[in-house]
């Protein structure tokens, strides 16, 4: 059957007339939302430092002496490719990118202090944003230390670990960028040519 | 009002630019608060359900598949978001209330008939099975072709088709139980 025109002897169109008459909300509709979405976007907000917290408190770990001699040796290893590692090691929390030799793009060491994470990967603009990129995948250490040296080309990047699949967490010793309402905030890293 | 597309708007605010927001809400506010009003019978109801409707949008703009057909994404939420409500409440009473309201606030410019008219059409309307009315609102007021409302409410065509069917048979019989058509 033509179910289109079957009902429409004109009654049907006068009511539907009379309904498309444009009906508004109150003035203040639009403010009630915004104000709505920006307390979503501020527990976010909330939700993600209390995460955060959760990972990079400085906590009590007990290690055993041949895996606190590792991690000694991570840490060392670290220091010295930083430089100014000294700080964030103190805090036993993270140490920023370390750079090392190459050209048009340069191994990075990214090194995170989960001590309760069963797994740690690298994901940023230089990978796709993909956690699961096998290049990217952090090892543990011990003490809680993970670390992974990848390359990555010279330029401005953004990135961020992932911690069990699912927490994003920013590099605390690198600078970060981007407050996302919707993600994570994210850690900035220039990778400089290589010097010769 | 800024010419963005949606999808420029909601790639904004997924990046972080929650203020970004507003605009989706300005451009869809009207038109879907017509169809909330029609759902549900009066402003309160509307209201909120169309704020809840905005609401869980924002909350799960990451995950809203094509952003360049965010309206659609919005409607459908909206549809559910009414049919929620509509089950909650008692409808026809609050319509009667709001009714009344209405018509003393009415403006002059209308003629009396013509807002008896109106009102018979909103009782006529809050009198049908909601999911005919849903089904005749769609079509006639939004005017939304068939395969368009299957995608808003998850309803197969032949079963919309029936429903449009039988809320104008109801509507003209109850109409001309009241008014000469």
């Amino acid at each position: 059957m033509s179910d289109d025109n079957l009902f429409d002897d004109g009654v049907i169109e006068r009511i539907a007339d009379e309904l498309r008459e444009a009906e508004r909300p109150s003035a203040d509709f639009d403010a009630r939302v915004m104000a709505s979405v920006r307390g979503i976007a501020r527990a976010r907000r909330r939700e993600r430092h209390g995460l955060w917290n959760r990972v990079t408190q400085p906590r009590t770990i007990t290690v055993r002496p041949w895996r606190a001699g590792l991690a000694a040796a991570a840490l060392l290893l670290c220091a010295t490719l930083v430089g100014w590692g000294a700080h964030a090691f103190a805090r036993m929390e993270a140490a920023a990118p370390a750079t090392l030799a190459s050209s048009g793009s340069q191994r990075i060491q990214f090194v995170l202090v989960a001590p309760n994470a069963k797994k740690v990967a690298v994901a940023g603009d230089f990978n796709g944003w993909d956690a699961q990129h096998p290049a990217y995948q952090a090892v543990h250490r011990g003490g809680g230390v993970w670390s992974v040296t990848a390359r990555v080309p010279v330029g401005h990047h953004r990135y961020s670990f992932v911690v069990d699949d699912s927490l994003w967490v920013a590099d605390p010793t690198a600078p970060r960028v981007i407050d996302d309402d919707f993600g994570t905030t994210n850690s900035a890293i220039v990778v400089e040519p290589e010097i010769r | 009002m800024d010419g963005s597309s949606d999808a420029a708007i909601v790639a904004r605010v997924v990046r972080g630019d929650v203020e970004a927001f507003g605009q989706l809400v300005a451009r869809y506010r009207d038109r879907y608060f017509r169809y909330a009003m029609h759902m549900l019978g009066n402003r309160e109801d509307a209201e909120e359900a169309l704020q809840d409707a905005f609401t869980r949008a924002f909350r799960s703009l990451s995950r809203c598949d094509d952003p360049e057909r965010f309206g659609a994404w919005l409607f459908r939420i909206l549809v559910n978001r009414c049919r929620t409500s509509g089950a909650r409440r008692s409808r026809r009473l609050r319509t009667f209330v709001s009714d009344e309201t209405a018509l003393m606030d009415a403006s002059e410019e209308h003629p009396a008939e013509q807002r008896a008219w109106r009102e018979e059409i909103d009782r006529a309307l809050a009198r049908l099975r909601p999911d005919q009315r849903e089904a005749f609102v769609l079509k006639y007021v939004e005017d939304l072709g068939y395969d368009e409302m299957s995608a808003a409410t998850g309803v197969g065509v032949s079963a919309l088709k029936m429903r449009v069917m039988r809320a104008c048979d109801r509507l003209r019989e109850m109409l001309s139980e009241v008014h000469s058509v």
